[in-house]
């Protein structure tokens, strides 16, 4: 734990999966699951951007499902599985979408990068061919002030289409 | 259209950023990221009122709140900290006002810091927060520019005596009676600008770590420039420069926002250093909305002098800015609004009068293109000057637009006019969309009652602008160094923010030099060995930062080549660096890696077997004006269809044509065009920072300032034009600005050309629905 709890109200413990791990805590019951995950668990890929749910910085999956951290009690997370963008890549080898994201320049300056990955991922895994309006949809949620989006969605586009031809290659 | 890169050359390809593995694996180190054993948590106790006297602070029960190590309020840190002195040198009342770095007997606007926590959580420092008793007298505020003026409203500063900043000051370049006396008429309008802002995706942040035995203070910054942080946080903290030490590691994002050092950010340094402890501050959204800055606030009324076919001859502009509570940056922009004011046009005159005031709202800050309003004015004006005379807004442009080496040579305000293609953008621009039948199309549609629309804007960018006589403050320094691996390290003052200055400058530094790009490393953001210069800012980075590494790593590589030609016995002639390694028919073995090559020129050096006169010192050092590479520009066009039951705007059409010199990486070039585009298409069809009309700000939350969502930015088409290379071998240029100067004018001329029909005058920038269905007369204003 890199940070334990200072606060003024009791702990309640939690135990959860992080990216596969099982890793557990004492939270406040206010301590967001963002904060948890950043603070004691030292996953600082997760990004706030303006804790009040909009800008999607945050967003992990929270039982496969994106989420946004900030809005998330960690207590209420208790039990379930969590992944975050540290959980992206496997044996220090990028996933194709991260690759597919490098290679299109999607980002600028970072910050809203790990949301994107996350909602991306959750897209691609519930529909692994989508149109480029699917794609627009689907993160239409998170906000990036860098890149007016163009490369973000063609990164989406590329990781789906090495996907699909990967698919392909293996019938 | 695009120069075709020679094989084997980084620069001009669209070459990874070195940056992005690190970031897409949640591997960046924001300063929100950062942990230092001890570290302590910022919160600062803000004014609900946006102007009021500050009768006592009550911070008792705070301090003895669970978790509170030190509440500091204004009167305790103007000891530890000295206050903001500024100085307008065109104020008719002297322009000297000072302010605290927490607000001291006086609370300025909503969001005005009045005391600050620090606790061991960031939870525990808010909630002390709520523990913090002001009392306030309420004074007037002061929120428009009318109010501004009125002298029966308080001063917001009693030492301006009143609450006009600066000016009205007029400048006058040419025969502007002249020219209005021969004009056949003269078209008036009042445009304005509204206020928004920058709103980068991290806040404001930082870290400050005070080390009590050895007095030195480092501080970890969310920064475009580590120097300028450095120099104002030593100023205001009253310590020696050596004893601060300023690093920045990753920027979620800027925009112009991050430059210095804020009030928060020095309180912050000033608690570290009063504790002994580290403390760290991480803006919160709130506080970024509210008070981290606003920008582009501006009126202007102007007069043309124009000729019946279509000639402007010239232009009578006053202009007023809205600086905000805390005067710094505004009065910087109107000098840039006036000079740009003629941009790429043949204007022969020109009358400019300036004036700023301050007003109980958010300080104005540089935000990307900060003085866009002359692109603004001047391309609306230029589609009202058409609608005026019946013709067609391209012909008003290409009568007027300067002709590359025909006179006039220069903007009637001064700077050259060299090398510009901007009648060759609009012309390109104009034959992209194939004007003539899109007007076709438009005129039919309109049969059908939908209000289809062309806008088109052309504009130049100081990137960094014609070389200045005797401007040799205006460089910058790079330093090229070859470590003992057989690195390259390229150190810049540069400080990326997303640009990924790490990539493009190591792109340049690799094909001069002759290494593989994986062996240039380019170093920023250290105070202890970035080289001077101010930071990231006004589009300098290539044509200067990039003319510099150049210019480094060719000496660099001269020096290497006469060393090793003594070693090894051989002319410099024939030896060459390539690959990162040392080749030439004499290298034994033919190739040499250049970390054994910098292990024998030390140990020759060392040895005294190097002739007199051989520079062994494996570094050099470039200073670089941006030499004649002069000015990046273009034209944009857009094209709209405005719903004119619901007001909404569809964008079916966007394209950039443009010119910013030899491109390093087009994939970095087009990612800054399209960010600069989108905040351009948020300023128009979205944001504003609104304050009612008590001077309480309506925008503070993501879901009150509306940013630009991935269904909101259309595709964007763009063209690079070829550049007129001036200068022998630097002809890269900036291009970070000229989207967001571009894109507005743009927009709101497709919008207005879309509703012409109605006979509505759009004047104004903000164009969201409720205000489009205003202009159109559907509903009453």
């Amino acid at each position: 734990m890199l940070e334990p709890e200072v606060g003024q109200g009791a702990l309640l413990s939690i135990r959860l999966q992080v990216n596969g791990e099982e890793r557990e805590g004492e939270v406040e019951g206010r301590t967001t699951l963002a904060d948890f995950l950043r603070d004691q668990l030292g996953l600082t890929g997760t990004h706030l951007g303006c804790e009040h749910g909009v800008c999607g910085a945050c967003t992990v999956l929270l039982d496969s499902l994106p989420t946004r951290s900030c809005l998330v009690l960690a207590a209420s997370a208790d039990g379930c599985r969590v992944e975050t963008v540290e959980g992206l890549a496997r044996d220090g080898r990028l996933s194709r979408l991260q690759q597919a994201m490098w290679d299109s320049h999607s980002f600028q300056c970072g910050f809203c990068t790990p949301g994107f990955l996350i909602q991306a991922a959750a897209l691609l895994a519930e529909n692994p061919t989508p149109t480029e309006a699917e794609v627009r949809h689907a993160l239409s949620g998170n906000l990036c002030r860098c890149t007016g989006y163009e490369s973000i969605v063609r990164g989406v586009l590329a990781a789906a289409e090495g996907r699909e031809l990967a698919g392909e290659g293996s019938k | 259209m695009r120069a075709l890169v020679p094989a084997e050359r980084y620069t001009g390809a669209s070459v990874r950023r070195v940056e992005d593995e690190r970031l897409l694996t949640g591997r960046g180190t924001y300063v929100a990221d950062v942990r230092l054993p001890g570290m302590l948590h910022a919160a600062f106790c803000r004014s609900p009122l946006p102007h009021a006297r500050i009768v006592a602070v009550h911070t008792e029960s705070a301090r003895l709140a669970p978790g509170v190590v030190a509440v500091f309020d204004g009167a305790q840190m103007a000891q530890m900290a000295s206050p903001v002195a500024s100085l307008i040198e065109s104020s008719p009342s002297g322009g000297k006002v000072s302010f605290g770095i927490l607000a001291v007997d006086k609370a300025r606007l909503v969001g005005d810091p009045v005391a600050l926590v620090v606790a061991e959580s960031r939870a525990l420092a808010e909630d002390a927060c709520e523990l913090i008793q002001v009392d306030y007298e309420e004074l007037a505020p002061v929120v428009t520019v009318e109010q501004a003026l009125d002298p029966n409203l308080p001063a917001i500063f009693e030492e301006l005596g009143g609450n006009r900043l600066f000016g009205p000051e007029t400048k006058v370049f040419g025969n502007v009676d002249g020219a209005f006396a021969r004009a056949d008429r003269v078209v008036r309008a009042s445009i304005h600008q509204h206020r928004h802002q920058n709103v980068p995706m991290e806040g404001r942040a930082i870290l400050a770590s005070f080390d009590p035995s050895s007095g030195q203070l480092l501080v970890r910054a969310s920064t475009q420039g580590v120097n300028t942080t450095r120099r104002m946080l030593a100023e205001q903290l009253r310590m020696p420069l050596d004893r601060l030490r300023v690093v920045a590691e990753d920027v979620g994002g800027s925009f112009g926002l991050k430059f210095g050092a804020s009030r928060e950010e020095v309180a912050c340094c000033a608690a570290s250093r009063a504790l002994g402890r580290p403390v760290r501050w991480i803006e919160d959204r709130w506080e970024n909305l509210t008070v981290s800055g606003q920008a582009r606030e501006e009126s202007f009324e102007v007069e043309a002098a124009v000729t019946a076919g279509g000639l402007i001859l010239a232009l009578r502009v006053q202009m007023v800015i809205d600086s905000g509570a805390y005067p710094g940056f505004a009065p910087l922009v109107v000098d840039t609004v006036r000079e740009m004011m003629p941009g790429p046009y043949r204007l022969e005159a020109l009358a400019f009068t300036s004036s700023g005031v301050v007003t109980n709202k958010a300080s104005y800050v540089a935000y990307r293109g900060p003085w866009a309003a002359e692109t603004f004015v001047r391309e609306r004006m230029v589609d009202l000057v058409a609608q005026e005379l019946g013709i067609s807004a391209m012909e008003v442009r290409l009568r007027n637009l300067a002709t590359r080496d025909e006179a006039p040579l220069r903007m009637v305000t001064g700077p050259s006019l060299a090398g510009i293609t901007a009648r060759d953008s609009l012309l390109r621009a104009a034959e992209m969309v194939d004007l003539a039948s899109l007007q076709e199309h438009q005129r039919q549609l309109r049969e059908e009652g939908r209000y289809l629309g062309v806008g088109f804007a052309t504009y130049i960018e100081p990137a960094p602008g014609p070389r200045q006589e005797g401007g040799e403050e205006n460089t910058e320094r790079v330093r090229v160094e070859l470590d003992r691996e057989g690195s390259l390290l390229v150190h810049t003052a540069q400080m990326p923010h997303g640009q990924g200055h790490r990539t493009t400058l190591a792109q340049v530094a690799a094909d001069e030099f002759g290494m593989r790009l994986g062996q240039v490393r380019v170093m920023v953001g250290d105070t202890q060995r970035t080289p001077e210069g101010f930071g990231t800012g006004g589009s300098r980075f290539a044509a200067m930062a990039g003319g510099a590494a150049l210019h480094g790593a060719r000496r660099l590589r001269g020096k290497v080549l006469e060393a090793a030609a003594q070693i090894l016995d051989l002319a410099p002639a024939e030896l060459d660096i390539s690959h990162g390694e040392l080749v030439g028919p004499g290298v034994p073995g033919g190739r040499l890696p250049l970390a054994e090559l910098v292990r024998r020129i030390e140990l020759a050096a060392r040895s005294g077997q190097l002739p007199p006169g051989t520079d062994a010192d494996l570094t050099a050092t470039e200073d670089f004006d941006g030499g004649q590479s002069g000015w990046s520009g273009g034209t944009h066009c857009c094209v709209v269809e405005v719903d004119p039951d619901t007001g909404l705007v569809r964008i079916l059409r966007y394209l950039v044509v443009e010119d910013c010199g030899d491109l390093i990486n087009p994939a970095v070039v087009d990612g800054q065009i399209r960010g600069g585009v989108a905040q351009g298409v948020g300023a128009v069809l979205l944001e504003r920072s609104a304050y009612d009309p008590q001077g309480q700000y309506l925008s503070a939350t993501l879901m009150d300032y509306l940013l630009p969502t991935s269904l909101d930015i259309p595709h964007i088409e763009i063209e690079h034009l070829i550049p007129v290379r001036l200068d022998p071998d630097v002809n890269f240029r900036g291009v970070g600005e000229g989207g967001m100067i571009a894109a507005p004018p743009t927009i709101c001329n497709a919008i207005a050309d879309a509703i012409s029909p109605f006979g509505a005058k759009v004047l104004e920038q903000h164009l969201p629905p409720a205000r489009i269905v205003e202009l159109i007369g559907a509903i009453s204003a």
